[in-house]
């Protein structure tokens, strides 16, 4: 109050008492209406909900494991290969008479630990370039954005197939190799984004005030494409399995004897006749998570993508 | 007459495009003292926009080419980028045309009237919300503790308006400069603004730069007045003298052109023939000349001067300087 001085304008007249009740409801931010749209669409919500669960079983892999299967991943047994499911494997084992639930519960920590890892890496640099392009625009934006369009022609397959042979795959580094290509997609859709948001008052207004180019970006164009990011970044995490299940299967992606839905498949292709059960079971796996994915991708996209209201 | 507080100096900013150079502020000169009003006029294009942005150094992509822009014995022109964002929203603020754009969508009102003084002042969250709390109820907001946790699009255009002027007072900068503030709004939210904008000049004392396209916003508001055509300053002046007598030919059509109460009845309205010039193209001689009645020999070659014509007038006009008197049907 006080460096404000003493004369208040407070005497001016102002359409007050209309507004008195409106001042009392609740604030209704974007991220809550949004929100709200979210827990409205009821399939949207169960697929995000099975994802969620498929984490967290992931995540707690040994808890799993030791209370609810009794076996080891790596755990060969050569006199009990090709069982059926049913008891005591639930859902059977391989040809070294491994138990493929378990198995499955393993694979699932690397195939979603790579889909998410792979998303967080591409949507990081995806949306550093596309603010840095967006923002600052002119040559810095004309090298950016060339190099994602040369990052974008780069027949993927090959390039997977180039690095896998240059960097043994593991979790991580078959994240970095997918993400390498996947950064490119995210910077173009941020950098659209912010070229519009950057011609709105309010960046002009901020601008005004005497913020700093950092602060600008970060707290005030962020947040305006924050909602375009989660919409990639929901519907991203099924393709990316895809992705990494096709790499695994062509050899290329987590190498044996380490568990991933896409490995598990290509050791099964050759039992396809004699146990069925061994493709069945990653390649369902692999097509609910991927479904659930796209069906929560698109629930987040119709709640939160700001062009579709 | 009070010491200067911001004085600009034949001020030219760029602007390069594909077909040329628009010279959008073309030899702007004009200074404001502490607590003084200062309306600026034009039509769209006369370049009033860009001389305030200038001022602030916000006119990219735009270039200041030439000219000073002297505040507190500073040339802005000169400073570094951190020692202008220092001035800026702290010394210098300005509040622009589209209150429902110039807010921030996804922060609550409260934040953003708190982000000069946490900014400027290094006030924590708390104080800094205090400040925008008072802040809000001073320009009029009802409830301001409650309506700052509110989000922008629940305010109206009116009330945005007001929190966009409460954030540029929250620092008590020197100069407020309004760039059309009411051209967004309808005419009785119009009313209230301007007269708060009224009361800010009156209570704080702070030097309010006016731009618009009003004629009757600057009747009402300013003490001086300067009317842009293309970039060019054609006449300035006090207000109440400007509009009695114009000086120059534009002024004078202008002024022929809007309804007003002490006209004579059945006085038909004259509207300006012909259209704004081309600014990367201009005519030379006075921008004015193809759309002036008054027109003289020399007005097609030679640029016009901003001289003094009357006791407190000045205008870019050969035929006033030469004595003309202004006239007609």
């Amino acid at each position: 109050m006080s460096i404000l001085g003493q004369t208040p304008a407070t005497e001016i007249e102002a359409p007050i008492s209309t507004f008195e009740g409106a001042a009392t409801r609740h604030a209704q931010s974007y991220w809550n209406e949004s929100w709200e749209r979210l827990r409205d669409n009821r399939i949207g919500v169960a697929a995000g909900a099975l994802i969620l669960v498929l984490a967290a079983i992931a995540l707690a892999a040994p808890l799993f494991t030791l209370f609810l299967t009794h076996y080891e991943p790596y755990g060969i047994d050569l006199l009990g290969t090709f069982q059926a499911p049913g008891h005591p494997h639930l859902l059977g084992t391989d040809e070294l008479g491994r138990d493929t639930l378990t198995r499955l519960i393993y694979g699932g920590r690397v195939t979603l630990g790579v889909a998410f890892l792979t998303v967080g890496i591409a949507l990081t640099v995806g949306t550093t370039v596309g603010l840095v392009a967006g923002y600052y625009g002119r040559w810095l934006d004309d090298i950016l954005m060339r190099i994602v369009d040369m990052v974008l022609s780069i027949p993927a397959i090959f390039l997977f197939i180039l690095m896998s042979i240059l960097f043994r795959p593991n979790p991580i580094t078959l994240a970095m190799i997918i993400a390498s290509v996947g950064w490119g997609g995210v910077a173009r859709l941020v950098r659209g984004e912010v070229l519009s948001v950057k011609q709105r008052d309010f960046i002009m207004a901020t601008r005004s005030i005497g913020a700093r180019d950092v602060r600008l970006i970060v707290r005030h164009l962020l947040p305006n494409v924050l909602p375009v990011l989660i919409v990639a970044a929901s519907l991203g995490v099924g393709q990316i399995i895809l992705i990494e299940a096709a790499l695994d299967f062509l050899g290329l992606g987590i190498q044996p004897p380490t568990a991933s839905w896409g490995n598990m498949l290509t050791n099964s292709e050759s039992y396809f006749f004699h146990s069925i059960w061994l493709v069945i079971f990653p390649g369902l796996t692999i097509f609910v998570t991927v479904l659930a994915s796209n069906v929560f991708g698109n629930a987040v996209r119709d709640a939160f993508d700001p062009r579709l209201k | 007459m009070p010491p200067t507080l911001l004085e600009v100096q034949d001020l030219h900013t760029v602007f390069a495009t594909k077909a040329g150079k628009v010279k959008a502020v073309d030899g702007v000169s004009f200074e404001i003292s502490p607590g003084e009003t200062l309306g600026i006029v034009g039509e769209s294009g006369s370049g009033k926009s860009v001389t305030a942005l200038s001022v602030m150094r916000l006119q990219r992509p735009g270039k200041i080419v030439s000219g000073k822009v002297i505040f507190n014995g500073r040339d802005l022109t000169k400073v570094s980028e951190g020692e202008m964002r220092e001035i800026r929203g702290q010394d210098i603020a300005m509040i622009f045309q589209d209150p429902m754009t110039s807010l921030n969508p996804v922060f609550r009102t409260g934040w953003q009237v708190a982000e000069p003084v946490r900014l400027h002042h290094g006030l924590d969250k708390a104080k800094a919300m205090g400040v925008a709390v008072s802040m809000l109820g001073k320009v009029g907001i009802p409830s301001p503790a409650t309506r700052a946790r509110d989000y922008p699009h629940q305010f109206s255009g009116g009330m945005r308006q007001r929190a966009m002027i409460a954030m540029g007072l929250t620092t008590t900068p020197k100069v407020l400069i309004a760039d059309e503030p009411t051209t967004a709004l309808d005419v009785t939210i119009q009313a209230q603004i301007l007269d708060l904008l009224r009361h800010v000049n009156r209570d704080f004392g702070t030097a309010t730069i006016l731009i618009t396209h009003n004629l009757g916003v600057v009747a009402g508001m300013c003490e001086r007045v300067m009317v842009m055509y293309a970039g060019r300053v054609v006449e300035s002046g006090p207000t109440v003298d400007v509009f009695a007598h114009p000086k120059h030919p534009y002024t004078w059509s202008l002024l022929r052109s809007i309804p007003r109460l002490d006209a004579e009845r059945h006085e038909p309205l004259k509207p300006i023939e012909g259209l704004p010039p081309d600014l990367i193209d201009l005519p030379t001689g006075c921008a004015f000349h193809p759309r002036c009645q008054f027109k003289i020999e020399r007005c097609m070659h030679d640029v016009p001067v901003l001289n003094r014509v009357g006791e407190t007038q000045l205008a870019a006009c050969w035929v006033t300087q030469s004595g003309t008197e202004l006239k007609g049907a």
